[in-house]
């Protein structure tokens, strides 16, 4: 009320020709319990779900498609969804899925084992998106529809992850899309801006540069018990500023979890919006390229590693709502060792560790954060403040995701130093561990350490082959103190998920794979 | 010259331009001198981040913790580096390519003039944008890339005055006298077309110093932690409103200086070329 | 017969103008560093595939030959693919455009209902108080770095008094799709509430985007009016006892109109440059802000795109002022 008065004032006070701007600002939004509005931060350039893999633009994916199994709730568990069971070969090579009988694609077709088929070749064909977790293990062509109901892949090699990873295959129906297909593209023109799922909600509008609503698809094969809403929108928003005033409004009803502390401590202050906190997996990691000299000496990178001030990072420009993570695995992640202490920033130990190098730091290193995430930066100019005390030269050159990703494919082209965060794409410790430390690996940008010792190769591929999760664990956590010893990269925190969400929002369910975005969930009051 | 200094302090907001366009030079030549922290260019104190101005930071300090008085300071030396690398080459090229094709009209004059045009044909900003991005983000890569937009604009001006002074009586008696065309064109021609490239490179101090703050914003520019004016608004947008003084005082740094030039280069062309003079009794 | 020669000859410029522009914007986009083909293959991609790419999109092939294909498909009105989209960008231009020109034509609309006025104002006042206070607020006008304008602004009206909003095209659902100009569909379709929420929306970028321009319009028609006012055929009308506001409205205005029409052309420009910041700002969906994207993204397509396209624009205003001004003042074509 207090502020209203204040807002009087100040019209009255000489600014009344902008007075049509209060008027009926809440009319629309907040009485509306049908319509549930989502400020999204990235925009969806293409609603194509075998395009694109990343947590940003996750909600189109989740939304308006479904996969064979889902990741829900957090800590993470895989829950069935289009197939009802799966069965495993003793050999660990062959995984059959049983579909649910009666499961409907958005134009009332059923979904069938040859949908899951035409998927999954579809997936491989692209080349993009999630296609980087089944290529090394599914062949094309090996995927066999049994009947109707009945799918089966043939892996490679036995893999522990492939089961984590499946939830990534989201089910397209084959018969819209080759109506649509175009020079052999499998329909990926259509789908750039159409939809063949068979999700909770089906697309009711998509503009690129606005977002997309959907409506609720009524004969989903999980039913509508309770209360939910009728139409979802995701609304690009793209300056985190906009968005948490947006909020505040009440012109959407919620917005990324990932915020800059300083919009979360206000957000927190307002009565009309709640913060719903939750541990998440997403670590945030500045890269080190171990094969370039002088990084290819452990010492320079132990000493590298003793000059970042995490805890003023953590505590002052994170405002301490991240949680320090010291090794390559989130804290709240099975295999990741539970007493690893790992660096801390103490020049007098970087001194040592360089006295100790035999290779001289003789050029400045280079380090690239990521255009359009202040915090890589932030990071960025602290571990140049930190190597300066030690007479190291630390040049920053940010670069956007994309450029990084190709140049991290290359030893050539990768930089000294690189900071990102890497999230959870499946809840599985090899999406850090194995991703980002075995050789094998090399190529992909979370490889982009480029990190290579035997014994850990050996640990880590040992517990991709073995399902057994007890002993998986001792490996993940033998090779997670083998790598934190070798200071393979800076590893700094482990991020708290802060989903702010208007206060009339209810049912949110987190899980650190769809973010909160999975809108079936939610009603409003 | 006195006698300009006279007529430049007559007109007291020209006069208020070249106090600004001095104190600009000033604080770029002694910012270490001046600046209160003079290492906060570089050092950061985050347990002091987005203080508000106070008497030890009379600017606040800025996301880093850092002095936002020192960086702004510091901000005016790559502010004229910029300014003056970039005027400086796009007049090394514009104004012989001018010269030279306001003197000789033929196919390879036309030809030239042909190409500024089509660098006018873009927004400069556009123009920029595309060059800066294409060349990738630093200090170096901004300076081409404003050189590459703002040649043409000399080119053009010197252009159009040497094409009217050749038919003037002096260009052709002395041609007539047998003095080298080169001779002429050095000794008499340029004498004569300085006055619009002194008050063109005035103006196309304060365009490039706007246009290379917009390059800063857009990331294009300086990378940390370089302070560049127009860089540090950027990261301030998302500390506002909170933390008010860090986008306000670089963006004050960047408007005193632009009018700085601005006026400084209208009360040139007053009083070096009355033809141009602004419809002031 | 001379207007239709001027017309000729102008069209006839445009096409070596135009030709050096696609030009200039190829060599840009083919001395870029990093590559683009890595980008569409895809994580795992090997080099094969790479190349398979690289042939597809014929960057292995030698440049003219490149210019040439490159020329052929903008003579089929084709900008390419985004390459991160996959969208062609003439669709993902078209899709946003009206967003621009709604911002462009509110912009141009306050500066020439606005700066007209005063200008003349000005001039016909000249050295008064408020001719002072004009001078210094043009002057600044041209001074003031337009994002920091908009942010300055955005930090007065929006966070601090929040009267309006951040950023944004509209906050309620937009009005059915007639023109794709928000303020226009609303009035048609007599939408009160989005008509409501799409003038809040525009208010703060439209003035940031017409301060500049405006501070242009002010001079060149306070100096177009002094002129004509020192003009001898004004000096005979008043010798002729002419009264004044007569001379003002029927005399004045059209001839300091046609020094501001000038302005037009070259205004256009202004704010067109102005909207890539205005709209990052401001948030609004329009090309420029696409544009910022496609910085952001290395999308190199998308911003070759852009660049042609403003170029494109650019030019066919030039020539549209230079053809109108023609008609207002015939001697242009004798000049």
């Amino acid at each position: 009320m207090a502020l209203v008065t204040r807002r009087a004032l100040l019209r009255a006070a000489g600014l009344g020709a902008l007075a049509l701007a209060t008027a009926g600002r809440r009319a629309w939004s907040a009485t509306e319990t049908s319509t549930y509005i989502f400020g999204q931060p990235s925009e969806f350039d293409t609603l194509d779900p075998h395009l694109v893999f990343d947590v940003g633009r996750v909600a189109s994916r989740i939304n308006l498609y479904d996969s064979l199994l889902r990741w829900e709730d957090n800590p993470p568990k895989l829950h069935p969804w289009l197939a009802e069971r799966y069965t495993v070969s003793p050999d660990g090579r062959r995984y059959t899925f049983f579909l649910r009988k009666g499961a409907k694609f958005h134009d009332g077709s059923e979904v069938t084992a040859e949908a899951v088929r035409y998927s999954m070749e579809r997936q491989l064909a692209l080349g993009k998106g999630a296609a980087s977790l089944f290529k090394p293990v599914v062949e094309p062509g090996s995927t066999r529809v049994v009947d109707r109901y009945t799918v089966e892949f043939n892996l490679r090699e036995p893999r522990a992850t492939f089961l984590a990873t499946i939830d990534a295959l989201y089910i397209v129906n084959p018969a819209v899309l080759k109506a649509h297909e175009k020079d052999g593209d499998w329909g990926s023109t259509w789908l750039s801006s159409n939809e063949a799922g068979s999700g909770s909600y089906q697309l009711e509008a998509y503009n690129p540069a606005v977002g997309f609503t959907g409506r609720r698809f009524a004969e989903h094969w999980l039913g509508w018990s309770g209360r939910h809403v009728e139409r979802i929108e995701f609304r690009t928003i793209r300056e985190p500023a906009s968005r948490v005033n947006a909020l505040l409004r009440g012109d959407i009803h919620a917005t990324d979890g990932y915020l800059p502390a300083d919009l979360i401590d206000k957000l927190s202050r307002s009565p009309e919006v709640k913060i719903i906190e939750q541990e998440s997996m997403r670590i945030f990691v500045i890269m080190m390229h171990n094969q370039r000299p002088p990084l290819n000496d452990v010492h320079v990178r132990r000493a590298i590693s003793y000059a970042f001030d995490y805890d003023s990072f953590i505590n002052n420009i994170m405002k301490g709502r991240v949680v320090r993570n010291p090794g390559p695995i989130p804290n709240n992640m099975w295999g990741a060792p539970r007493d690893l202490q790992g660096y801390t920033y103490d020049l007098e130990k970087a001194k040592e560790e360089l006295a100790k190098a035999s290779v001289k730091v003789d050029r400045p290193l280079e380090i690239s954060p990521l255009v359009g995430y202040p915090v890589t930066q932030d990071a960025a100019v602290v571990l140049q403040s930190g190597l300066r005390k030690l007479g190291i030269e630390l040049k920053i050159k940010p670069e956007t995701w994309p450029t990084l990703v190709g140049k991290a494919r290359q030893q050539e082209t990768t930089p000294d130093l690189w900071v990102l965060w890497v999230s959870t794409y499946y809840a599985d410790p090899a999406n850090w561990i194995n991703e980002m430390y075995d050789s094998a690996n090399w190529g992909a940008w979370k490889a982009s350490s480029w990190y290579k010792n035997p014994q850990v190769d050996a640990l880590l591929r040992e517990a991709l082959r073995i399902t057994d999760q007890a002993q998986r664990q001792k490996l993940y956590e033998k090779a997670a103190r083998l790598i934190v010893e070798e200071a393979a990269s800076l590893w700094i925190y482990n991020t708290k998920w802060y989903g702010p969400f208007r206060t009339n929002v209810q049912g949110v369910r987190f899980c650190p794979i769809g973010n909160g975005r999975e809108a079936r969930w939610i009603y409003l009051t | 010259m006195s006698a300009f200094l006279k007529q430049l302090y007559a007109d007291r907001l020209a006069f208020a331009g070249l106090l600004i366009v001095l104190a600009l030079g000033l604080s770029a030549l002694l910012a270490p001198a001046l600046a209160p922290y003079p290492e906060d260019v570089y050092d950061i104190h985050p347990a002091q981040r987005l203080q508000p101005p106070s008497r030890q930071h009379p600017f606040g300090t800025n996301h880093m913790g850092a002095d936002l008085l020192s960086r702004v300071l510091f901000g005016a030396r790559i502010t004229v580096v910029i300014a003056t690398v970039a005027v400086g080459s796009a007049l090394l090229v514009g104004v012989p390519i001018g010269l030279v094709a306001g003197f000789y009209p033929g196919w390879a004059s036309e030809l030239l003039m042909r190409l500024a045009d089509v660098f006018l044909s873009l927004p400069q900003a556009v123009l920029a944008i595309a060059i800066a991005q294409t060349l990738g983000p630093s200090i170096p890569n901004v300076i081409l890339a404003l050189s590459i937009t703002y040649w043409p604009w000399f080119a053009r001006v010197v252009f159009a005055e040497v094409r009217s002074l050749k038919n003037e009586v002096f260009v052709e008696a002395t041609q007539a006298l047998g003095v080298s065309p080169w001779r002429t064109l050095l000794l008499h021609v340029l004498p004569n077309v300085a006055t619009p490239i002194i008050v063109r490179s005035s103006i196309g101090m304060g365009y490039t110093i706007l246009t290379a703050a917009m390059l800063g914003f857009l990331g294009l520019g300086a990378q940390p932690p370089t302070p560049e004016w127009g860089r540090e608004i950027a990261e301030a947008r998302q500390y506002l409103p909170e933390a008010w003084w860090y986008a306000t005082f670089p963006g004050l740094a960047i408007f005193v200086t632009v009018m700085g030039f601005n006026l400084l280069g209208d009360g040139l062309r007053d009083v070096l070329d009355p033809r141009l003079r602004r419809g002031r009794p | 017969m001379r207007r239709l020669l001027y017309t000729a000859k102008r069209l006839a410029l445009m096409v070596p103008t135009l030709f050096g522009l696609v030009v200039l914007v190829f060599v840009i986009s083919r001395v870029i560093p990093a590559d683009p083909v890595a980008l569409l293959a895809g994580e795992r991609a090997t080099p094969q595939q790479i190349e398979a790419l690289r042939h597809r999109y014929g960057l292995d092939r030698p440049l003219p030959v490149q210019l040439l294909a490159y020329l052929r498909q903008l003579a089929r009105g084709d900008l390419g693919t985004s390459l991160y989209s996959g969208r062609p960008i003439t669709t993902d231009l078209f899709g946003r455009f009206p967003a621009t020109l709604e911002l462009t034509l509110a912009a141009m609309a306050i500066t020439v209902l606005l700066g007209v006025p005063l200008g003349v104002l000005a001039a016909l006042y000249r050295n008064s108080w408020f001719d002072h206070l004009l001078r210094a607020v043009t002057v600044s006008g041209l001074a003031i770095a337009s994002f920091w304008l908009a942010i300055m602004l955005q930090l007065l009206f929006s966070m601090e008094l929040r009267l309006l909003p951040l950023g944004g095209r509209i906050g309620v659902p937009p009005p059915r799709a007639l023109t794709g100009l928000f303020v226009l569909d609303a009035l048609l379709t007599g939408n009160g509430a989005a008509l409501r929420s799409a003038l809040q929306h525009l208010c703060l970028p439209a003035f940031t985007l017409a301060f500049p321009a405006l501070a242009t319009v002010v001079r060149f028609t306070r100096a177009g009016v002094l002129d004509v006012l020192h003009s001898d055929f004004i000096l005979y009308e008043r010798a002729m006892g002419l009264p004044r506001p007569l001379i003002v409205g029927k005399y004045l205005l059209r001839n300091a109109m046609a020094a501001t029409l000038t302005q037009i052309g070259l205004l256009f420009g202004v704010l067109l440059a102005g909207a890539v910041v205005v709209e990052t700002v401001f948030d609004w969906p329009g090309i420029g802000l696409y544009a910022v994207n496609a910085i952001v993204l290395s999308d190199y397509n998308a911003i070759l795109g852009f660049t042609l396209w403003s170029g494109f624009l650019y030019v066919l205003v030039n020539l549209l002022t230079d053809l109108g001004l023609m008609l207002l003042d015939p001697r242009e074509a004798t000049r």
